[in-house]
């Protein structure tokens, strides 16, 4: 009988490159002002649909199925959803696996409030503009909302938004968003400079800002339990031509960088939000005992074991060995009793080899790799551990050796009785006592 | 279009207030009086042809500080004597006759400012019925300023009583007359935020009332606590620049002050020498209660008078315990830590504050900005606070550490202050504070996500053996009874004569279980063990009977 389950939950299904994808606009004037955008996501095989965002005849699905993997919202001011599609809809294709992108403005209307509180985050109020006085652009209109945002401000996520150090800064002008620090799955990708506060700019402040300083988060991620993913940007133009192409200034002294990082970023941020960055899988799990090469029906407690995994990432539409050296191995029962980090023996097959524990029960050999911007990877494995049987304990204890002698001494001395017992011939001139 | 106001010039003077949170946490410094004083001059510098009464709050100002009057004073004389008139109205005619005597202009100039008409149109007043409550007071006010008898006081009373029914609201400056009101007056007061209380109506209405609720006799208009509130309110207001705003502040002030509700704040008890300093103005403890059974163990003792002027002391010889000690004194202070501060300086050591303490930054602007911010911030967190712009146009931040913040570090204080129409935002790291509260750095939050601490199992340690010498001791005496048993046997002889090979197998049956016993023990497990010892044990046991009943035949 085979004692050990293998319970694997990652993502095996393989994902389409060429991702379909529904693009909402407010009017067809985006698709012009954003055309570089849309020109990139369809030449990295993405198929875009472009439909007015209150257009009649919108499906999410038909007869069932998805007919789209990821859906673009460039649509701030959109008032109701045209269609069938409502924010109840888009929730069911978040919980369905399904990839949203939506970038909001200072007039977000309000169903992308409703779908980004759905989310786990919340847009400042209508009219609000994230407002630096201290890092604007110098082609800013003067109210100081057009914000220059230097790189390091990006998340810290290679796989989310490539490297920072390469990227130029980042313009930015739209409203702010509140995410709550406490959701480990909300992400502040962007996040605006301690001078920045989100308000809106002719008043004077009266009340409190909703988003202040680095709580101010400029593009928000989250990366559902089920592994979907929703980006929500507050701002429309920073992922404009204008703003791709223009150049960038802090201030009137400022020094002059002569393209901004915004494409840069938009591409990487696409690339991750539909699921082209960051997947990973488990190929496969194996274990045994030091020296062999099947696994037992059940481990013996202070057993050499030895665990090797196998993981595999995605990259431009293709499953190859994923490279790290923070992956880590649990084994666990109820509480983990060991936690290891994985040794890379070959690219992407990572190994351990430790001793189980003086305790015997039932344990699972766990790797749970959850990193920021990565699919959560997990894999459970069951094992059992038995205590040791009698003939694997230690045979000479030096201290107990009067208990053997004793032991022994008394058997011979039976074996010797029996024989001077039966065969003793009493001799008329000697008398013998036995004992 | 971009608007830019060059503010290079503006000064902005912060300064940090740091208190302890007293039963009232402020009081009027010698420092603030000197702020006062100049707003008392300026009255006597620039006369306004219309306005006699300033002149009246600049010598009023003076008096209640006892400072002596500027050089000038002749001049405000003479300036009363040429706009006085007697057809103004009688709030007027009473503020020059006030300041007139005040600054004693009848012996300055040898005249006198009242004429007869004067007299008679102050009388017609009280006479009026359409005379409003505060006609009547004023001109009963001067009246008494220039010491004239009263006409016919009972109908004053009368016509104030009409005019009251007529007329319950405050502005109506009765408060000093009307007893029977004084409950409602109180209950009308607005409560902020439960630390301060005034009447809707600002400074000069609050003293006004607060000078004439206190001014009546045999009543207790006011609750300590009401009272405690109203200093509160005061002392808000010290801020004031004008000078009728500051008389009103003075007066209202020294009324409470004068009270029997006068608030008291301690500040310093140093119980290791039995000793009790307060900074106060003469003091007098009332009495002392010892808390578990209400003795009254000390009444209407005086403080001596300490070291510096506003230190008194008391030498306390009691029993120790817990007492009760209740005061009597003029102003209450609590010295709050002040340091003043000037862009772009930095504070020269880092504040020290703990739960108890608030931390208030003003500072002044020459012209309001979008973005007053205060940030503090240790390490990768940050709090900011917003200023809110006071009444005296200046910004002020107070920031009650105890609620605000959660766990002591040390702060980095920055001021950041931008607009959009200016040219030259900035960002101020003026120093930092030491905050000292009962959670400590709150441990660094796990993370999420990322590697998490390595667990190795911790195996049971062996248990510890004897040492090999007392085991093989044991070993020999364990085996030194087999050994007897050989060694006397071979002394007194054995023999096997009676052994016959009949009696082989159940020797080798004998020996085979002792032998599989050894086995088990090496190596074999029980179910073994047991397989083996049932045909060797049968085997044994047919032999041996066989071996025993030849026996007993050979015996027969």
């Amino acid at each position: 009988m085979n004692f050990i389950i293998y319970l694997i939950f990652s993502i095996l299904s393989v994902v389409n490159a060429s991702g379909n994808t529904l693009v909402l606009l407010d009017n067809q004037v985006i698709r012009e002002t954003h055309s570089i955008f849309f020109k990139l996501l369809q030449d990295a095989g993405y198929q875009l649909t472009f439909k007015i965002a209150d257009d009649s005849t919108l499906h999410l699905s038909k007869y069932g199925e998805y007919l789209y993997d990821n859906l673009i919202i460039f649509a701030p001011s959109v008032e109701e959803f045209g269609g069938s599609l409502n924010v109840d809809a888009i929730t069911q294709f978040i919980d369905e696996g399904g990839n949203v992108f939506v970038a909001g403005s200072s007039a977000t209307g309000d169903i992308l409030r409703e779908l980004a509180s759905e989310c786990g985050f919340e847009v400042d109020e209508e009219g609000a503009f994230v407002i630096d006085h201290l890092n604007y652009d110098v082609s800013d209109n003067g109210q100081h909302t057009k914000i220059v945002v230097p790189s390091e401000f990006l998340i810290d996520a290679p796989i989310i938004v490539g490297e920072r150090k390469a990227i130029a800064p980042l313009l930015y002008r739209g409203t702010g968003i509140l995410a709550d620090p406490e959701n480990p799955l909300v992400l502040p990708i962007l996040t605006a400079d301690s001078t920045a506060y989100s308000y809106i700019p002719e008043q004077q402040i009266k009340e409190y800002p909703h988003a202040v300083g680095k709580n101010t988060v400029l593009i928000a991620g989250l990366q559902a339990r089920n592994n979907a993913r929703i980006v929500f940007s507050g701002s429309l133009d920073f992922f404009s031509d204008d703003y791709f192409t223009s150049s960038v200034q802090k201030g009137e002294q400022g020094d002059k960088v002569p393209v901004s990082g915004n494409q840069k970023v938009a591409l990487s941020i696409a690339d991750w939000v539909f699921k082209q960055r960051g997947q990973l899988r488990v190929r496969s799990v194996k274990h045994h005992k030091q020296g062999e090469k099947v696994p037992p029906q059940a481990y013996t407690i202070m057993d050499q074991i030895v665990y090797s995994i196998e993981v595999d990432i995605l990259e431009s539409g293709e499953w190859k060995p994923f490279n790290t050296n923070d992956i880590q191995l649990e084994f666990v029962r109820i509480d983990p009793f060991i936690r290891t980090t994985l040794t890379r023996k070959v690219p992407g097959k990572y190994e351990a080899i430790f001793k189980i524990p003086d305790v015997y029960g039932v344990y699972q050999l766990n790797v749970d790799y959850d990193r920021v911007g990565y699919t959560r990877l997990y894999s459970s494995t069951q094992v059992s551990v038995r205590p040791l049987q009698h003939t694997q304990y230690e045979r000479f204890i030096p201290s107990a050796y009067p208990y053997y002698i004793s032991a022994f001494s008394m058997m011979f001395g039976v074996f010797l009785f029996s024989f001077v017992f039966l065969h003793y011939k009493d001799e008329p001139t000697t008398k013998t006592k036995g004992d | 279009m971009h608007f830019f106001q060059k503010m290079k010039n503006s000064l902005i003077i912060a300064s940090i207030l740091l208190c302890t949170q007293a039963s009232i946490s402020d009081y009027i410094s010698k420092a603030d009086i000197e702020k006062f004083l100049p707003a008392f001059k300026s009255t006597f510098e620039n006369f306004n042809e219309e306005d006699l009464s300033n002149v009246y709050y600049g010598a009023k100002g003076f008096t209640l500080l006892s400072q002596p009057l500027p050089a000038n004073a002749g001049d405000a004389c003479k300036h009363l004597q040429k706009f006085f008139k007697d057809d103004s109205n009688t709030e007027i005619i009473f503020h020059s006759l006030a300041s007139w005597s005040l600054i004693n202009c009848n012996k300055i100039l040898n005249t006198k400012l009242h004429k007869d008409t004067t007299l008679k149109a102050l009388k017609t007043i009280l006479e009026k019925q359409e005379s409003t409550t505060g006609d009547i007071r004023y001109a009963l006010e001067s009246l008494s300023i220039l010491s004239e008898p009263v006409p016919n006081a009972i109908k004053i009373v009368q016509l104030l009583q009409a005019q009251l029914k007529e007329d319950d609201t405050l502005p109506s400056g009765a408060g000093q007359f009307a007893t029977q009101y004084v409950e409602d007056v109180v209950v009308q007061a607005d409560e902020v935020d439960g630390r301060i209380m005034q009447w809707e109506g600002g400074l000069t209405l609050t003293s006004l009332l607060l000078t004439g609720l206190l001014r009546l006799p045999e009543t207790k208009p006011l609750t300590q606590v009401q009272a405690e509130k109203f200093a509160t309110y005061l002392l808000t207001r010290k801020t004031v620049q004008n000078a009728k705003g500051v008389v009103c502040l003075l007066e209202a002030a020294f009324a409470l002050a004068k009270s029997n509700v006068s608030p008291v704040s301690i500040t310093f008890v140093d119980f290791a020498q039995n000793l009790l300093s307060l900074h106060l103005h003469p003091v007098i403890a009332q009495s002392a209660t010892r808390t578990t059974d209400d003795v009254v163990v000390l009444s209407k003792q005086p403080l001596t008078a300490g070291a510096t002027p506003t230190e008194f002391i008391l030498p306390l010889l009691l029993d120790p315990g817990h007492y009760r000690l209740d005061w009597v004194t003029q102003t209450g202070t609590s010295a709050p830590r002040l340091t003043k501060l000037q862009h772009p300086s930095k504070l020269t050591s880092n504040l020290q504050a703990d739960s108890s303490h608030h931390l208030i930054l003003r500072f002044s602007l020459s012209r309001p900005v979008q973005q007053p911010f205060l940030r503090l911030s240790s390490g990768k967190r940050e709090i900011i606070f917003v200023a809110e712009l006071d009444s005296s146009k200046a910004y002020k931040i107070d920031v009650n550490l105890a609620n605000e913040l959660s766990y002591s570090a040390q702060f980095d204080l920055e001021l950041i202050l931008g607009d959009s129409i200016m040219s030259n935002p900035l960002r101020w790291s003026f120093g930092s504070i030491d905050v000292a509260l009962a959670s400590q750095e709150l441990a660094e939050q796990q993370a999420k996500r990322g590697p998490r601490p390595e667990i190795v199992h911790m195996f049971r340690p062996a248990e510890k053996r004897p040492p090999h010498v007392v085991s093989m001791l044991f070993t020999g005496l364990a085996a030194s009874p087999i050994l007897l048993l050989l060694i006397l046997w071979i002394k007194v002889g054995i023999n096997f004569k009676n052994f016959s090979f009949a009696a082989l197998p159940f020797h080798i049956g004998l020996g085979g279980i002792f032998a599989l016993f050894i086995c088990f023990w090496l190596k074999l497990d029980m179910f073994t063990t047991c397989a083996w010892l049932i045909p060797i044990g049968g085997f044994t046991f047919l032999a041996g009977h066989h071996i025993l009943s030849k026996l007993a035949k050979q015996k027969k």
